[in-house]
This record gives C-alpha cells, sequence and structure tokens, in this order.
C-alpha cells in the first residue's frame, strides 16, 4: 500500500528530519507511528500528504510515485488520503454536516452525492443528530468525529491520523480510537501519529518508534518503547 | 458548470463577509473612473472647441471697389488652383452689405451710420479658408506672393493665436490629466491587491482546509479572481449610472459657453458608449484580475 525507501529531509535550518527512512505499510494495516516531539512523524505525515517534499528517497502510496508528484496531482492524492489533525481544522461558521459537505463541495461532487454521502458517513461517526450544531456547539470528541466523517468522505483507502487525542480527555481519545479501529475493519489503512503511550500499548498492533528522523523500532502487536 | 456555480458562490459569500472592504475597493475604482471619464469630457470639449473654431478660420483678400467681375473671378480661379486651399468664396459689395447690416442689425448707431454715407462703403472680397490649419501660414505667405493691383487690402487676422491657446489648454490638461490617472490607476492596483490580500488573510483557515481536502488551485484561487471581476463590474456599472447625469447637467452650461459652435458632450458619449466604457471595463478588469492573481499566488499558500 505504501513503499517508503531512503526518505530523506533537511529544513533549512539543517536540521535532518528524516534519515533514510525505509517502511512498508500493507493494506488495510493499523499501525501507530510514536516519537518525542522533533523525532519526524509530523514531517512523514506530510510528506504522505504532498505537503512536503523529500530531499531524496522515493515514497509509493499504491501505484503512484509521490516524490515526482506534480503541483496538479497534489489534490487529487489528498482525495485519496483521509486526514485528521489534533486541532479538529473546522470551519466555525459551519454546521458539522457542511464542514463534512465542504470537502465534497470544493473537489466538484454533485449535489446528488453529497446528499447521499454526508448522512452516511454522519452516521457512522455518530453524529447523525448533531449534524446542525456549529463546531463551538460540541465537545472535542464530536469535533474529532466530524473531522474524521470529513476524511472519510472520499472513500479513502488510507487515514492518517496526526495526533487525534491530543486535544480530548482520556473517554473522548479512547471514543475516537474506537471510531479509527472500526474504520479500519471496512478495510481502510489507518495510520496513527501519537505520543499517547496508554493508547499505542492497549492497540496492541504494528508501531513504528522514531527518533531524530530515524526508524529506530519497528514491532507486531508493540509497545511504546520511549 | 457545477464548479463555476461553486465558485461563483464562494465568491459573492467573500465579498458578503468583507463588505466594508468591498466598498472601498469599489470606491477606489469609481474615483478612478470618473477622473478618466472627466479628462475624456475634456478632451471632447477641447477637441470640438478646436475644430470648431478651425472651420472659422479664413482669410480675405479686399479688392479695389471699381474692379469688373471678370477680374475678381479670374484671380478667385487662380488661388484656387493651390493645393491649401479649401475653399473660396466671392463676396460682391451688395453681398458684404446685406452681411454688414445683418450682422449689426441691433446697433442702430452703426446702421445710422451707413444710412448718413449715402453709399455702399464696402469692397468686394475673396474669403479663402485653408485646407490644412497647421499650413496656413504657408498660405498667407502664398498669397501675399500675389502682385495683382485689384487688391486692396489683405486681411490675415490670426485666429491661430486663439487655436494655439485651445490646443496649448488641452495638451496641459491632458498631461495633469494623465498624471492624474497615472495615480488613482496605481492606488486602484495596490487597493484591490491589498483587499485580495486581506480576504485570503480573513479566509486563511478555509483555505488551509480546501487545500487539505483535495481542492485544486483554481478553484482556491478563481473565487478571488472572480470577486475582482465583480468589483470592475460594479464600478463600471455605477460609473455609468453616475456619469450620464453629470452630462446631462452640463452641457446646457457647455451650449451657453460654446454658443454658435456645435459641442455636444451627452451626444459623443451616447454615440461611443460602447467603445469608452467597453474598453474601460476591460482596462480595469485586466489590472484588477492581474491584481488578485498577483496576490492570491502570493499569498494563497496557506
Amino acid at each position: 500500500m505504501i513503499t517508503i525507501k531512503n526518505a530523506s529531509k533537511t529544513y533549512v535550518n539543517k536540521v535532518k528530519v528524516l534519515n533514510n527512512v525505509d517502511l512498508n505499510i500493507e493494506a488495510g494495516e493499523f499501525i501507530s507511528i510514536v516519537g518525542q516531539s522533533g523525532a519526524g512523524k509530523t514531517t512523514l505525515v506530510k510528506v504522505l500528504i504532498g505537503e512536503e517534499r523529500l530531499d531524496g528517497g522515493q515514497v509509493i502510496v499504491g501505484d503512484w510515485d509521490i516524490t515526482k508528484i506534480t503541483g496538479r496531482e497534489v489534490p487529487f492524492l489528498r482525495r485519496q488520503i483521509g486526514v485528521i489533525f489534533q486541532d479538529f481544522k473546522l470551519l466555525p461558521k459551519k454546521t458539522l454536516a457542511e464542514n463534512v459537505a465542504f470537502a465534497l463541495e470544493v473537489s466538484g461532487g454533485s449535489s446528488a452525492k453529497i446528499n447521499k454521502i454526508v448522512p452516511s458517513v454522519m452516521k457512522i461517526v455518530g453524529l447523525e443528530d448533531k449534524k446542525n450544531r456549529y463546531p463551538d456547539e460540541v465537545s472535542g470528541g464530536e469535533k474529532q468525529r466530524a473531522a474524521i466523517a470529513r476524511a472519510l468522505v472520499h472513500q479513502p483507502k488510507i487515514l492518517l491520523a496526526d495526533e487525534p487525542t491530543g486535544n480530548l480527555d482520556a473517554i473522548n481519545a479512547n471514543e475516537i480510537i474506537d471510531l479509527l479501529l472500526r474504520i479500519n475493519k471496512f478495510g481502510t489503512t489507518v495510520i496513527l501519529v501519537t505520543h499517547n503511550k496508554e493508547i499505542v500499548n492497549h492497540l496492541k498492533h504494528r508501531v513504528i518508534t522514531m527518533e531524530h528522523g530515524r526508524i529506530i523500532s519497528d514491532q507486531e502487536n508493540g509497545k511504546y518503547l520511549l | 458548470m457545477l464548479s463555476l456555480y461553486r465558485i461563483i458562490k464562494f465568491s459573492f459569500q467573500d465579498i458578503a463577509r468583507n463588505v466594508w472592504l468591498s466598498i472601498a475597493t469599489i470606491t477606489i475604482l469609481l474615483l478612478a473612473l470618473f477622473s478618466i471619464n472627466t479628462l475624456m469630457t475634456v478632451r471632447v470639449i477641447s477637441d470640438s472647441a478646436s475644430k470648431a473654431v478651425q472651420e472659422k478660420i479664413d482669410i480675405s483678400l479686399y479688392i479695389k471697389p471699381e474692379t469688373p467681375e471678370s477680374e475678381i473671378l479670374a484671380l478667385k480661379a487662380d488661388i484656387s488652383k493651390s493645393a491649401r486651399v479649401k475653399n473660396i468664396v466671392y463676396v460682391s459689395r451688395e453681398a458684404a452689405l446685406i452681411d454688414f447690416r445683418e450682422k449689426y442689425k441691433n446697433n442702430q448707431e452703426v446702421l445710422a451710420a451707413l444710412k448718413e454715407l449715402g453709399r455702399n462703403p464696402l469692397s468686394p472680397s475673396l474669403t479663402i479658408v485653408p485646407s490644412n490649419f497647421a499650413e496656413s501660414n504657408l498660405l498667407i505667405n502664398e498669397l501675399r506672393m500675389i502682385d495683382k493691383p485689384i487688391i486692396e487690402s489683405r486681411d490675415f487676422s490670426d485666429n491661430a493665436v486663439v487655436l494655439n491657446k485651445i490646443n496649448g489648454i488641452t495638451k496641459r490638461v491632458n498631461e495633469v490629466g494623465l498624471f492624474i490617472i497615472m495615480i488613482f490607476i496605481l492606488t486602484s492596483l495596490l487597493v484591490v491587491y491589498n483587499t485580495v490580500r486581506v480576504a485570503i488573510y480573513t479566509h486563511r483557515q478555509e483555505i488551509e482546509i480546501m487545500r487539505l481536502v483535495g481542492a485544486s488551485n483554481s478553484f482556491i484561487y478563481l473565487p478571488y479572481v472572480f470577486s475582482a471581476f465583480i468589483y470592475t463590474l460594479f464600478s463600471t456599472l455605477i460609473i455609468i449610472i453616475l456619469f450620464y447625469p453629470f452630462l446631462t447637467l452640463l452641457q446646457p452650461y457647455l451650449e451657453v459657453f460654446f454658443m454658435g459652435y456645435n459641442v455636444n458632450i451627452l451626444s459623443y458619449f451616447v454615440t461611443n458608449f460602447w467603445s469608452v466604457f467597453g474598453l474601460q471595463f476591460a482596462v480595469v478588469l485586466v489590472i484588477n484580475v492581474l491584481a488578485s492573481l498577483f496576490a492570491v499566488s502570493r499569498y494563497a499558500k496557506v
């Protein structure tokens, strides 16, 4: 599904954030990428969604070498990879349903498609009764669920979750992880970037540990090592 | 089609959410267009006045009263051979007297003096209109060279002085006006650029999310370009709505000022409506779209 070969990235201040990273992720996997701040986790996510370019190496998503991706192709890549973030990135002036529909609107989805898909993803994330609420009228967990719903509208094969529980309490965090596990069971590859030890240890899935831009551990049914 | 609809929808949302900024932008564009049209009005008036004065330029040769008409007509034929002569008219003594009486019909003192004189004191004349105003001096030189004893006097009264003054004023107005227009165009460019920049700043979160969920660059940029089109359209429509009543008010004053001359500014703007306002719309649109594209390409990279 995703193959990363010798990925290297150095920022202008000469900080090497990715140092010869090799990683292979199979379709339908649920993997956690852990590491301390500055380990290179978020840079890896940015590379996968075409927001950052590698200095060296190769990243292949499906049959697509995204290290050679053009500016015009980036939007198409992002429609195939759903992303959620710690700060939710919802538009405050739109309702939860409008936020979800927005992803289809800006990518040219028809009104019929929007009317069909939005209610179904709202149902998957358990927000069908709160679809007309605005982001500041719901809890952090519900905001993150709305963000997940938005990430799902393009029916992506990969879902990237960059610290999705960072702003949530333990109960809401567990609900979000349960939701990600359910999405994974539907066949979507889930890549969870986190430094939440309890969650990683509870998941008992593959764990990639990063430090100073390198992968220092890759364990099936792994634990949080640091 | 659906994308176009959404681009237009996002554009109108942007204009409405930044309504004061949009009003300020349209106002600056209006000032620029008003200055351009005012300058154009001054130019049309001065051109019309200049043409009217040029048409009235003539040079007169006065002939001795007792000269037989055949000799006068022969002289007329000679002069009309010159390429610098547009038209030549023979005014007989009788015709000159009729013209004189008509000209002074309200001046009883002049008419009484003429009556007391008891005879026609006027000489026959040849009135010559130059084919080209710029070459009238050369024509005058040609006429000075004619050595015929039947010529009593030559009137080369210099209407060119008046024309030179008009042309001088027009030139000065054009120079100052061009300077003002350049300032307004530069201001409009900066204002539109800043409007788009502020709009992008207020929408940076929306743009970031658009990129995140896979919106194409054109979908992100085009609403701002369409907003530039809307600003241009509104400012051009408003200037049309404001300028025609302004011309209607101005026209009676012009008619009084240029009495006897055909200066109709309103009919000029009606006849040339599409070339005047169509061209202005096109130029302002190009300026606005360029400013918008420059702003979005620079600031819409969230």
